[in-house]
């Protein structure tokens, strides 16, 4: 039976008393008293509701931690894979900067489109080199030729799009591989390196084609030059106008100095999409008087140099990656 | 390589009293001058292209200003072809419209800048 403790001799605790006694015994109780057995009807649901939660509740653990579990799996594979991937060459850039979402997807979505289009050349260098080997007729070489070129020609469509989202992404050259990163210009490559890549490549050179080079690779780097004189003057300009008025001071008058700084800076930052549009025009126009000043059957050679020159890069760049280190 | 030009004649724009041709006054009496906004860094690029070439040219860096006054003035110099508005920066060769960076660019890259600018005598070798 239940404590009938001298305390509890007043009316309310009498009932109460009661309620207990039937409560500790733990039988429903012989009193037929409709609002006593609704207590315990309701107690009782709720014991139930409680034990019915519980279930759930570990039911639910179980099937996050299987989860977990599964993830942790498909994880290890993905490691795998791109440790594969990246013996057999293929670069994957491992920046993390995706700080601002938008900015990160079309960082990643250029560096699918640029990985999609150097497949693509890979595929047309391949056949542009079997033409040269066999002895293809020239009109077939300079179907390959053109269309190489205007490969080109998209790959700088891409580029300018890409300016448009993140111009930041296409400087830091980051979807290029560390190797080729190296020499790194204004978003790209240096149309004047090229040039006196492919002076040996590509002999016998007549007199004239000497000299059209020749005056080739001192114009794209004179260009080049112009439009390196270009970005530090935007830099310069840039700094001044970050650092004028007085820093650390709040004065109210700074505040609006201040916003009017950033308004003038922010346009300075847009010259940038200009500058690589300016670089990607004068790669593609070097490429086009280059082919124009060659044979076809030099241009051809011309462009399959480059490409190995730059597989040669790409190969490096795997090796550094793979390099063991302590 | 060539070597650098003396330092850039800067001209200041007229005031308004010695008349509104005051710009155009530039272009015709310049046989190459480069207009441009101030602290415009393709102006630059253009400034400095020309300079490493050997050429001294005339260049007319306006302020913001006094943009809307020079851009009129501009549009209303007659340019083969009609062409329609001017960009700048701007160039202008022998008294008429030659380009903007762009064309500057790939004139240079084509070999046709050099001789075009020994034409107009804003070059000698």
């Amino acid at each position: 039976m239940g404590d009938t403790s001298p305390r509890t001799s007043g009316s309310t605790d009498g009932d109460m008393d009661q309620n207990n006694l039937m409560y500790d015994g733990g039988h429903v109780g012989e009193s037929s008293d409709r609002s006593k057995e609704k207590l315990d009807q309701k107690t009782v649901r709720r014991l139930a509701q409680n034990r019915e939660a519980a279930r759930k509740s570990r039911l639910r653990k179980k099937a996050y931690v299987q989860q977990l579990e599964n993830s942790r799996l498909k994880l290890t594979q993905l490691e795998q894979e791109l440790q594969r991937a990246r013996q057999q060459g293929v670069f994957i850039s491992s920046s993390g900067d995706q700080s601002h979402s938008t900015t990160g997807n079309g960082a990643m979505a250029f560096d699918a489109e640029y990985r999609r289009w150097q497949e693509d050349k890979n595929r047309k260098m391949k056949e542009m080199s079997s033409a040269l080997d066999s002895h293809a007729s020239e009109a077939e070489l300079r179907i390959i030729v053109e269309a190489v070129l205007a490969h080109y020609e998209e790959l700088f469509r891409i580029k300018s799009n890409a300016a448009k989202n993140d111009v930041f992404h296409l400087l830091s050259g980051m979807w290029k591989t560390p190797a080729e990163r190296c020499f790194l210009w204004l978003g790209g490559f240096r149309s004047s390196d090229l040039l006196k890549l492919i002076a040996s490549q590509v002999e016998p050179l007549t007199e004239q084609q000497s000299q059209d080079l020749n005056n080739l690779q001192e114009s794209s780097q004179q260009a080049e030059d112009a439009l390196s004189q270009g970005m530090d003057s935007l830099q310069q300009s840039l700094s001044e106008t970050l650092s004028s008025g007085t820093l650390g001071s709040s004065s109210s008058g700074n505040v609006a100095n201040y916003m009017g700084q950033m308004a003038m800076a922010m346009g300075k930052l847009g010259t940038l999409e200009g500058f690589i549009r300016q670089a990607d025009n004068l790669r593609l126009q070097t490429y086009q008087q280059m082919l124009r000043k060659l044979t076809t059957r030099q241009s051809a050679r011309a462009l399959l140099a480059i490409h190995e020159y730059s597989l040669r890069l790409r190969a490096l760049s795997s090796l550094w990656l793979a390099r063991p280190r302590e | 390589m060539v070597p650098a030009a003396e330092s850039l004649r800067p001209l200041p724009l007229k005031t308004q009293e010695t008349g509104e041709s005051s710009v155009r006054t530039l272009v015709e009496e310049n046989a190459l001058i480069v207009i441009g906004r101030r602290g415009c860094c393709m102006c630059h690029v253009v400034k400095s292209l020309l300079l490493g070439l050997g050429v001294n040219p005339a260049v007319l860096e306006f302020v913001e200003e006094k943009e809307e006054e020079v851009m009129s003035e501009l549009e209303r110099i007659g340019v083969e072809g009609g062409r329609e508005t001017v960009k700048l920066p701007a160039v202008y060769i022998g008294g008429r419209l030659f380009g903007g960076l762009d064309r500057v660019m790939a004139t240079h890259i084509s070999g046709e800048l050099v001789p075009i600018l020994k034409d107009v005598g804003a070059l000698w070798l």
